[in-house]
């Protein structure tokens, strides 16, 4: 069973991450995802056919397959159906739909209809499928975006952009607050008040291309407009998918060592007492001048029947995991197509393994069995008084109590090498529950941390994003400060940069606002504010990344406003004045007294507002929407609840896995307990003959069981932190770089494994209980002759 | 001290039994060293295991050291054990993860009986105080088997049973024991040795003889009660 769970589990989810990467490839293909793509710095535009145009004029312009240009703009989406308030921050993309486009990242409609020629101009579009999935929303409803202008829902669309829905502000299984919607790009002009002009472009690359030139030929066409061109790997959909399925895969390598070498274990245990058991058979037939090659087949044979029906016990596991996840992949992941084609290569290669290390852990007690000579295993004093192991050095220990109670830790330390394997295995199973579990917890705890940092004391504060710079003392401001259902507003600015340091080079989301507000600013854990010094208040990862403390300097690339409009990208040195404690990397703070920096004086292009009392945010939301100038709003407190909710469907998974974990700690220990049973037969029916009652023998061995239990949670623990420490460094880093995320194991966890390693395996003697009170005594005194 | 009365111990088929003892009756008071005597499949086994609560009869009844423990629970057996029986084993039978002291000990620990002489005295009178602290595995045969006479000893039980104790000895070392064995037996004691070894029975008090599980001689030895020293296999 041990190595039916192993292999299957490895083999079942190996299966899900090797089916997910075909059928996203082959997604990506087909939706003719963007090898390249070129944005320009936010509020610039340029007119259709300009960024194309340019683009085929580059020197690199040969490889060049299909170019798709596009408006890309900030709105709110109210999406609100009779029962609920749906009210998000999104983004409108303008899309040509001419001769049958876009031509690039096309759509995948499972519910609803496409978009055709047809639609240009019209006020018809589609909502991306995530979000839709979450809300439970049908097509053919209306939306209503920015100004108060609506769409009509004609079908839902999953694009590769959006297979995992990210946000410009680090949210991630971000559907339950952020909105794509696709709309015709003569649509998306009128609605945004930018007739004829586009700001986004799309290329896809013949083969062969050289991708990178091609990237720095367009960065250097777009300087101008203060563009960001990035390559698909860049893409942080596709980096999350890919480092994700990377990093799943990963981790069920490191889960597979630790349960195929907890049943590695419990195959020695069991080969060790099937080969004690036949010592004396063993020594007779040598005796009688068989061949060790001959003598070994049988014991072999044992081992090689429990691997194969461990492996063919896998498959059923492996499939049965495999179908039931790809279920599961397939609800969250709607792909055009999912190749789930029986996985029989990856299933073979299992099977061979996890069929040939139980043989040949099997192997080296047949082998020791077979060069003891074979007087040795016939003599009977040597079967009664064989070896005591390591309980000589403990003669001199004497615990409290009768020697009933010295008799649990000398029989464990007469057979070290047994205690330790069956010890390591269940250590290795409580290691990887902790490892695998406290992901989750110290997931949790980072969206705990930054909630509270964020939430700060304005929980129900709502982040207000402008469609372009507004005077902070001008009619938007006064139109929000002075509405009735306002209580508090303050304006700010927000950039995206970068910030260099250490040889690093990173992300930078940057708020400007006022650092003396009593409507919220950061907290910092290193530094403190002033107002009067110009500097940088950066998070704990940045810190580290940049090797940046507080006094230090470091490089900020950032847009600058030039008097005519334009934005250029500038370089600013900046003292660090502090470091706040968000897990977001990018989250970057300056006081808006340094808007000048920006080329922003008394210019705002978000303001932050907190409800009147006695007023909802849903009542706020709706009422800002149809300000022209409100692009988006977003309440602080939604981003992590959505993300709580999302959790707990990908939980599933891991308590597919939890589950796995809790059967093979507890069959390791029922093995050994059985085994510990056998073993010791003689001397337990010893005991019942001096009338020792059966639940005294019972105790004895559920007191080895709890300091094997004991030991193995010690260990399981420790190398299930330094695990999780690993895969959090590791795979981490790849996934999501910009979240800092503190290995953690919740009390919970630890209770969960404390009660596994200890309670458990401590009681799993008990399902002998009959076994035990039904012994022929009198039979189990003999020696068998 | 050990009454038995029509014992029948049956196996298989309630048509076909097969009897491992057939209506056997016998008294055996204190006092006495009894040799119980016959081949492989004569019953002194099963004799064995039901005057030592370890089995039951089919029919019949038995009362040991006073108590009658014919249709006796598991739990009840148990404690006839506990308090009234001890066992010598041929194969000794000693807990390897235990000292020799240890293991002597184990005797008055499960018997509960701590007013006797302590377990290092009783190792001493079996002539192994100087082994207290050593392990099964590293002693002879015949200091194992004298450690597991000095733990039936230690129980303070009226009532010693031996199952072929010499089986896996030599012969100068099984004389030992014999003689080791000889010599618990007094007032409110009784040692009853099972065997195959007509040798051995030559030193008895009294030889009840099996075969086919009935009683087919009970009585002192053939030519009368030899000292364990004339003995000779």
């Amino acid at each position: 069973m041990v190595i039916a769970l192993g292999t299957g589990s490895y083999a079942g989810l190996s299966s899900v991450t090797e089916w997910r990467r075909t059928s996203t490839d082959d997604a990506y293909a087909q939706l003719r995802m963007f090898d390249l793509r070129v944005e320009l710095a936010d509020g610039t535009t340029v007119a259709t056919s300009e960024l194309e145009s340019k683009a085929r004029s580059m020197p690199s312009a040969g490889g060049i397959e299909l170019a798709s240009e596009r408006l890309v703009t900030e709105i709110q989406v109210d999406a609100s159906t009779a029962d609920e308030t749906i009210v998000v921050p999104g983004l409108l993309y303008g899309i040509d739909l001419l001769n049958g486009g876009p031509d690039v990242n096309r759509f995948y409609v499972p519910e609803g209809r496409v978009l055709t020629e047809a639609d240009r101009g019209d006020d018809v579009a589609l909502l991306e499928y995530n979000f839709t999935r979450y809300y439970e929303l049908l097509p053919g409803n209306q939306v209503t975006i920015s100004g108060g202008q609506t769409l009509m829902d004609v079908g839902h669309a999953m694009t590769p952009e959006y297979f995992f829905v990210t946000t410009e502000r680090g949210g991630f299984l971000a559907e339950a607050n952020f909105a794509a919607v696709f709309t015709s790009l003569e649509t998306a002009q009128e609605m945004s008040d930018k007739p004829g002009r586009v700001n986004d472009l799309l290329i896809t690359t013949k083969p062969g291309a050289d991708v990178e030139a091609m990237r720095e030929d367009l960065t250097r066409l777009f300087a101008e407009y203060g563009a960001e061109v990035i390559t698909r790997a860049e893409d942080p959909a596709y980096r999350l998918n890919d480092s994700d399925i990377k990093g799943d895969q990963q981790i069920y390598e490191i889960f597979a060592v630790l349960i195929v070498g907890g049943a590695v274990g419990a195959a020695f245990n069991l080969s060790t007492r099937i080969v004690d058991a036949q010592r004396r058979e063993i020594g007779i037939a040598m005796a009688m001048g068989l061949p060790p090659g001959r003598i070994a087949v049988r014991p072999m044979l044992v081992g090689a029947q429990v691997a194969l029906l461990g492996v063919v016990l896998g498959l059923g596991v492996g499939y049965v995991i495999g179908n039931s996840l790809i279920s599961l992949a397939k609800e969250l992941m709607p792909l055009p197509e999912w190749k789930t084609d029986f996985q029989f290569d990856l299933f073979a290669s299992v099977a061979i393994i996890g069929f040939l290390l139980p043989l040949i852990a099997t192997a080296w007690p047949v082998w020791r069995a077979v060069r003891v000579p074979p007087i040795e295993t016939i003599r009977p004093a040597y079967r009664s008084g064989r070896g005591g192991g390591l309980a000589p050095m403990l003669r001199w220990l004497h615990l409290p109590g009768n020697t009933m109670q010295q008799a649990p830790l000398r029989n464990i330390v007469r057979a070290p090498r047994r205690s330790l394997v069956t010890g390591l295995g269940i250590a290795a199973a409580l290691a990887a529950l902790v490892a695998f579990v406290g992901m989750i917890d110290s997931f949790i705890t980072t969206i705990d941390r930054g909630d509270s940092e964020i939430l700060g004391d304005s929980p129900d504060r709502i982040e207000v994003s402008l469609a372009g710079f507004f005077p902070v003392a001008g009619g938007l401001a006064n139109q929000i400060e002075g509405s009735p259902l306002i209580g508090a507003a303050e304006p700010g600015l927000s950039f995206a940069g970068r910030m260099v340091g250490n040889g690093t080079e990173i992300d930078a989301q940057i708020d400007l606002l006022n650092l003396e507000s009593e409507i919220w600013r950061p907290s910092l854990i290193d530094g403190s504010f002033d107002r009067s010094k110009p500097g940088i208040y950066i998070s704990e990862l940045a810190s580290r990344d940049l090797a940046a403390a507080v006094g230090s300097t470091v490089e900020l690339q950032h847009p600058r406003l030039q008097a005519d409009g334009s934005v250029t990208i500038v370089s600013s040195h900046l003292t660090v004045l502090g470091v706040h404690p968000h897990p977001f990397r990018f989250a970057t703070y300056m006081d808006i007294n340094q808007a000048s920096i920006f080329g922003t004086p008394g210019l705002m292009n978000r303001m932050s507002v907190v409800p009147a009392e006695g007023v909802s945010d849903s009542d706020v939301k709706r009422a800002l929407i149809s300000l022209p100038g409100v692009a988006s709003m977003e309440s602080v407190g939604d981003i992590a609840a959505a993300i709580r909710d999302l959790l707990d469907e990908f939980v599933v998974v891991l308590r597919v896995v939890e589950v796995a974990m809790l059967l093979i700690a507890l069959l390791i220990a029922f093995n050994a307990a059985s085994i510990n049973i056998d073993e010791r037969t003689r001397e337990h029916a010893t005991m019942f003959a001096f009338g020792v009652p059966v639940g005294t023998v019972m105790r004895m061995t559920m007191v080895e069981n709890l300091i094997l239990g004991i030991g193995a949670t010690i260990a399981g623990v420790v190398g299930g932190w330094f695990l999780l420490r690993l895969i959090i460094s590791t795979r981490v880093e790849d996934t999501m770089p910009d979240i800092y995320i503190k290995p953690y194991v919740s009390e919970t966890t630890l209770l969960v494994t404390l009660f596994l390693g200890v309670v458990c395996v401590t009681f799993a003697p008990l399902l002998m209980w009959r076994k035990l009170s039904k012994m022929d005594v009198p039979g189990s005194l003999k020696v068998v002759e | 001290m050990i009454e038995l009365t029509g014992v029948t111990k049956a196996y298989g088929e309630a048509e076909n039994p097969v009897k491992a003892l057939d209506d056997v009756t016998l008294v055996i008071p204190d006092g006495q060293f009894v040799v119980v005597l016959g081949p492989s499949g004569s019953g002194k086994t099963t004799f064995l295991n039901i005057i030592g609560a370890l089995d039951t009869p089919t029919s019949g009844t038995v009362s040991v050291a006073g108590t009658d423990i014919t249709g006796a629970s598991r739990r009840e057996l148990a404690a006839i054990r506990r308090t009234s029986v001890c066992f010598v084993f041929q194969s000794f039978n000693l807990f390897p993860g235990l000292t020799a002291l240890e293991n002597v000990q184990f005797g008055i620990d499960a018997s509960g009986r701590h007013t006797g002489p302590p377990a290092h005295e009783v190792l001493e009178s079996v002539g192994l105080g100087g082994r207290l602290n050593q392990f099964p595995h590293q002693l002879s045969g015949g200091e194992q088997q004298r450690i597991a006479v000095a733990r039936a000893l230690a129980t303070g039980n009226p009532i010693l049973l031996a199952d072929e104790p010499t089986g896996e000895l030599d012969f100068q070392t099984g004389v030992r024991i014999l003689q080791l064995l000889r010599d618990q037996v007094g007032p409110g004691r009784v040692v009853l040795v099972v065997t195959h070894n007509r040798e051995i029975a030559r030193c008895a008090d009294r030889v009840i003889e099996l075969s086919g599980g009935r009683i087919v001689r009970d009585g002192e030895p053939e030519g009368g009660r030899a000292n364990v020293a004339d003995l000779f296999w």
